[in-house]
């Protein structure tokens, strides 16, 4: 009897042990995202993209399961904040992945630093984000400079652009890459002869395309807003004869910010509009050509992605290669983050800088759209 | 001025349901987005693809729909929702019931059509008229003439018609309507069917203005909710004047102080209105028995 109690003893042991293997062999992995209200116009393209880079790894990287959660943010600072505190409390991730709004990002940044809880941001544009000296934070998405910079080499050399009216809306992002796009070009002799912002509730462009119609010849006019905003601008704009699209003489310039498609939806009205993209689903890369199969395969053959399924995607997949490198926990990730050199993703290549912005601009290029209303690649130096 | 009969649409159902109910509806916003889609899917998917229409004739056949739809709707929620709920005499549950109404439909829509925006054009849209340096489109104009036959035909609705006398009635004194054999609940159901209707058909009209998403309504039910109290609650009149002129300040508000003042400069006429004049621009004269 005593020879089966110390076996059955054993056995229990040994069944306890692997199961806290299993469980230490566990890379959680919380998601803040907006699910709800407006904002989830990105959640649902985020949750895409993840999807798929999980389906793509089977879940699992170098032994290691890599758990999700998901959470709503709602592109509120005030939710994020208590969701990230939530989420800390009861599900204890490594990394948290997020937000995609500015001022939710912002938000969380802090409570994640003092947490020692890797922040992965893949769409936020504000620079606050990486220049408040957080050594937990670590961000994929180009920042304000990084988009509008480009713009004003383009504008002034390319464009020969000496007016320009910036348009944005009233977020931290807009705002950081109206400055961004400003102070460059006024320092270059360029002239902004109006800044307008508006709220992410405004519909109706007419007046503003109208009162910029009457502030004589502009060159440029580089936007900063969301999809469905940037379509019912530039058609006003085409209306008020105002740019290229509508016989006028200005060219509008976009960011990141837009996604495939939006020439479609624009119509006309987006002809000539020029901007720069990081996720191009033409492009000739395998990697990229390999997602964009993958992609329509799950989602259907009708679809595209975008660049924020694209971003999403390659946030698991870093973080699973943050892991291949022998990142176990928190710190792991941190540390094999800061040591990333050049790895290739979909939107391009990641270098990470001492302030935890990706360095690596070699994918960005321009773009314009034609009366075809496709792309066309320029190859205009930045 | 265009802008301005959109927000009239819009706070004329809200104004309706609060001169005869006495309360805020807040799924309002939802009922306009509904429309706004009903709109889109009939020109997309039904007039031009089934019926053949040329797009012109499609938009028009949708804004019928979008009426339509916005109807059925407030008919079969009122039926389910409100009614049950005003028959247990209690004020604050349907009230409450609205919020719920409001969070099920934008969820609903939100997990039918996703947040990704649909675009939504109108043949009107596409037409310019040019005055000068200003210029309008002809769904503008489009706008403009719907807008005032709706207003025109309610006005005589609610002036000329039994009906219309009998839900103004009721507004006044839902007790003695009925004690002179008037159903209150029917008409109340009436308006409540001919409010969601008119959101209906305000979504129809904003839809190729809007940034369609299942939350495209509440962008513009803030404003409606502020025109409603500028005008006077409950009073159509001051809601039709209030409505145009908030319209036509954010029209000049973008062209002389920026566009990113027009919440603003919208909400300090609000709160000077409650001010000076609380009962809105056209007070609603209450009798009282001394």
């Amino acid at each position: 009897m005593k020879l089966i109690s110390r076996l059955a003893l054993a056995c229990a042991m040994g069944v306890v042990s692997l199961a806290t293997l299993a469980q230490d062999k566990v890379i959680r992995i919380g998601v803040l995202m907006p699910i709800s209200g407006p904002g989830s116009y990105f959640g649902v393209q985020d949750k895409e993209g993840m999807e798929l880079a999980l389906e793509h790894l089977k879940g699992m990287a170098s032994g290691y399961k890599l758990q999700v959660q998901y959470e709503d943010s709602a592109c509120s600072p005030l939710q994020a904040t208590n969701t990230v505190k939530r989420v800390l409390d009861q599900f204890k991730p490594h990394i948290v992945i997020g937000e995609e709004c500015s001022d939710a990002s912002l938000a969380i940044a802090p409570i994640l630093e003092q947490n020692k809880v890797v922040q992965l941001n893949a769409g936020s544009v504000t620079m606050k984000l990486t220049e408040s000296g957080y050594k937990y934070v670590f961000r994929i998405f180009p920042n304000a400079e990084q988009q509008s910079g480009p713009l004003v080499k383009v504008a002034l050399g390319h464009l020969k652009a000496k007016t320009a009216v910036i348009l944005h809306e009233k977020t931290n992002a807009g705002v950081d890459n109206a400055e961004g796009f400003k102070k460059p070009f006024e320092a270059a002799g360029g002239k902004v002869l109006a800044v307008i912002d508006f709220g992410r509730d405004v519909n109706d462009f007419t007046s503003i395309a109208t009162r910029i119609a009457s502030l004589g010849a502009v060159d440029v006019l580089p936007t900063f807003a969301l999809e469905g905003q940037t379509v019912r601008l530039a058609q006003a704009l085409a209306q008020a004869k105002v740019v290229k699209g509508g016989g006028g003489k200005g060219v509008q310039m976009g960011s990141i910010w837009l996604p495939w498609g939006f020439d479609q939806k624009a119509g006309q009205a987006a002809e000539g509009y020029v901007r720069i993209v990081q996720f191009d689903p033409g492009e000739n890369r395998k990697m990229v050509q390999d997602f964009v199969k993958a992609f329509k395969a799950k989602y259907g053959a009708d679809r595209t992605p975008s660049h924020i399924n694209a971003h999403a995607y390659d946030t698991v997949m870093l973080v699973a290669e943050a892991v291949k490198r022998g990142a176990k926990d928190a710190e792991g990730i941190r540390e094999q983050f800061s040591k990333f050199k050049n790895v290739e993703v979909t939107t391009g290549k990641i270098t990470f800088d001492p302030k935890g912005q990706n360095s690596d601009l070699s994918v960005v290029h321009f773009v314009e759209t034609q009366k075809d209303l496709s792309w066309k690649s320029i190859n205009w130096q930045q | 001025m265009y802008l301005g009969c959109l927000y009239v649409m819009v706070a004329l159902g809200l104004t309706l349901i609060y001169g005869v109910l006495n309360q805020i509806n807040f799924a309002h916003a939802d009922f306009v987005t509904v429309g706004a889609f009903a709109a889109f899917f009939t020109v997309t998917r039904f007039a031009t693809k089934t019926l053949g229409l040329p797009d012109a004739g499609a938009y028009l056949v949708s804004l019928v729909v979008a009426l339509g739809v916005g109807a059925l709707l407030g008919l079969a929620i009122n039926a389910a929702v409100f009614a049950p709920l005003r028959e247990r005499g209690d004020e604050l549950r349907p009230l409450i019931a609205t919020i719920g109404v409001s969070v099920l439909l934008e969820n609903a829509q939100l997990a039918l059509f996703g947040p990704i925006p649909y675009q939504f054009d109108s043949p009107f849209a596409r037409e310019t008229i040019r005055i000068g340096r200003i210029f309008f489109t002809g769904q503008s104009v489009l706008v403009v003439a719907v807008s005032a036959v709706s207003i025109a035909a309610l006005y005589a609705f609610m002036r000329y018609t039994f009906l219309g006398k009998a839900l103004r009635a009721v507004a006044q004194d839902r007790e003695t309507a009925g004690l002179m054999g008037i159903n209150p609940g029917l008409l109340i159901g009436l308006t409540i069917v001919i409010a969601s209707a008119l959101a209906g058909m305000a979504g129809a009209l904003l839809g190729p203005v809007l940034v369609l998403t299942p939350f495209a309504g509440a962008s513009v039910v803030v404003k409606a909710f502020a025109i409603v109290i500028i005008g006077g609650f409950g009073n159509m009149q001051g809601t039709i004047i209030a409505g145009i002129l908030v319209g036509i300040i954010e029209a000049f508000t973008v062209q002389y102080l920026g566009s990113g003042l027009i919440d603003l400069v919208v909400f300090v006429l609000l709160l000077a209105m409650l001010v000076v004049r609380p009962t809105g621009i056209i007070a609603e004269r209450k009798e009282e028995n001394v």
